[in-house]
């Protein structure tokens, strides 16, 4: 097994996908306490969808699928953030605003620009493989900016979560937290989509917050256990992978997925 | 600034009309409020009683009219940054919050902006302060536990202390007693009403419900963004 590991670990590219599935492990799954805590599941899920409008339009017009799932998705955190601080229209109807407009967008690209209709759908896969040094360290730089933007801002987004009525009397920034919480999240799910695609993102960002929020009784010991899954979940799934030959990204998933399980049934167990 | 050391009045609100865009909510009130006294403003949805609170704690800004607090005009930052240091404010109960925060840490954070902020850790003395404030609402056995794991009823007395901790001059609170079963709601007016003996707090209070007579010297009824009913109440 030692051996294995060794022979594996002399490889660049699985030693880059190895180091960048364990700092997005411990760092972006920080960001799924915020999910959680603002009943954002919807958004997120429309971000993944804004994705494969990026990926398509970036192959459109000459890019990668990635760089352009990425950059279109941090714009689209962006506006849906300022939208949602608006509170003109509702969270869930912007969530579904930008959902089916960017999957009818991605459909239409796809149709209109003849783009193979696979390479668009690599994005909901991921390819963890093909990470380079760089898309290590610009891993490593974004996780870097969600540890440090929660060490700085530790009590302002706690309060932000607990009660935005009562962190604006305060005044705390509460329109500005939003939305750079939104943004960072926007760079959260860019990020994990090329680590694991659109459809595991979950698994980095939110399945690990939602096990540490039924064991943790105050905020760090909730971004603490996040951390602790998350790590869990992309080195655990990452050495499933490697010994039994399966694809990183469905494994992770798989791990978290467990994860998840087991948290509920102790914190059933131990609620009785 | 402007500064009225000797004012009588902890809110003095003249001639203030508020709308969110086109749309007016408060229009022309006139309201002045005594240094220790309690007030509790009814009204409809829409009639402008959260407007009233969101002026008197700067959050929002009259289109027309004056709004002092604690003899302070809030007519630029530093001094709604000022007046907010001296206001606690009660919202009403965060239903099912989804946060994992402790008690004790939930009070503290009611002292942002005054002990500490951006960058710069509460110390010792602001944890005991927390402790303090929870013993006053009878819950600092709970000070550890997490928030999510209390009733309703506890969660609002939580949120007293929070409103508390700051030591304020003024307590505004918005709907403080919606969605509590009747026992809780009892419960939270007894305590309100003896904290405010006990600290001699002025304090506003916004409901939709009939709230016990132990709450109020005065009740004003809005509707449609003006006082419609000004009615003394007696002992």
């Amino acid at each position: 097994m030692m051996e294995t590991l060794v022979e594996a670990f002399s490889i660049p590219v699985i030693r880059h996908a190895f180091i960048g599935m364990t700092i997005a492990g411990a760092t972006l799954s920080l960001l799924g306490v915020i999910v959680v805590s603002l009943h954002l599941t919807a958004i997120r899920f429309t971000l993944m969808h804004v994705g494969l409008l990026g990926a398509a339009a970036g192959l459109a017009l000459g890019f990668s699928s990635t760089t352009g799932a990425f950059t279109l998705v941090l714009v689209a955190s962006v506006v849906m953030g300022t939208m949602v601080n608006q509170k003109t229209v509702a969270a869930s109807s912007i969530s579904g605003l930008f959902m089916t407009g960017s999957l009818a967008g991605a459909f239409l690209l796809l149709a209109g620009t003849g783009v193979p209709a696979m390479q668009v759908f690599d994005i909901f896969a991921g390819n963890i493989l093909m990470m380079t040094q760089t898309d290590v360290v610009f891993t490593a730089s974004v996780g870097m900016v969600v540890v440090l933007v929660f060490v700085f801002a530790y009590r302002e987004i706690q309060l932000v979560l607990l009660n935005r009525e009562l962190a604006q009397v305060l005044g705390v920034p509460v329109d500005a937290i939003m939305t750079g919480m939104f943004v960072l999240l926007g760079l959260g799910i860019a990020t994990a989509l090329r680590l694991v695609g659109a459809l595991l993102v979950d698994a980095i960002i939110l399945l690990p917050a939602m096990a540490a929020l039924r064991f943790a009784r105050n905020f760090g010991m909730a971004l603490v256990l996040s951390s602790l899954f998350g790590l869990t979940t992309t080195i655990g799934g990452f050495l499933v992978a490697l010994f039994f030959d399966l694809p990183v990204g469905a494994s992770a998933a798989m791990v978290a997925t467990l994860l998840l399980g087991i948290s509920m049934i102790i914190a059933r167990i131990s609620a009785h | 600034m402007s500064i009225h050391s000797g004012s009588h009045y902890a809110v003095d609100l003249q001639s203030v009309s508020a709308s969110y865009g086109s749309t007016p909510v408060l229009d022309n009130l006139t309201l002045q409020v005594h240094k220790g006294e309690r007030i509790v403003i009814s009204g409809p949805n829409g009639s402008g009683k959260s407007t009233l609170l969101k002026l008197i704690s700067g959050t929002m800004k009259p289109t027309d009219g004056t709004v002092d607090v604690l003899g302070l005009r809030l007519d630029n930052q530093l001094d709604r940054q000022r007046i907010r240091q001296q206001i606690g404010f009660l919202t009403q109960i965060q239903q099912d919050p989804e946060i994992a925060v402790s008690v004790c840490e939930s009070v503290l954070l009611g002292l942002w902006g005054t002990r500490f902020s951006w960058g710069k850790r509460p110390a010792k003395a602001d944890r005991d302060k927390a402790i303090d404030r929870l013993a006053l609402v009878g819950l600092e056995e709970l000070a550890h536990r997490d928030i999510r794991t209390l009733s309703g009823g506890q969660r609002q007395r939580v949120a007293l202390a929070r409103a508390l901790i700051r030591d304020p001059a003024l307590v505004l609170m918005d709907e403080p007693t919606t969605y509590l079963d009747s026992t809780a709601k009892e419960d939270l007016v007894n305590r309100i009403a003896e904290l405010h003996r006990q600290l001699g707090f002025t304090s506003i209070i916004v409901s939709h419900e009939p709230l016990s007579a132990l709450l109020s010297d005065r009740r004003i009824h809005l509707e449609s963004g003006a006082v419609q009913e000004y009615r003394e109440v007696q002992p």
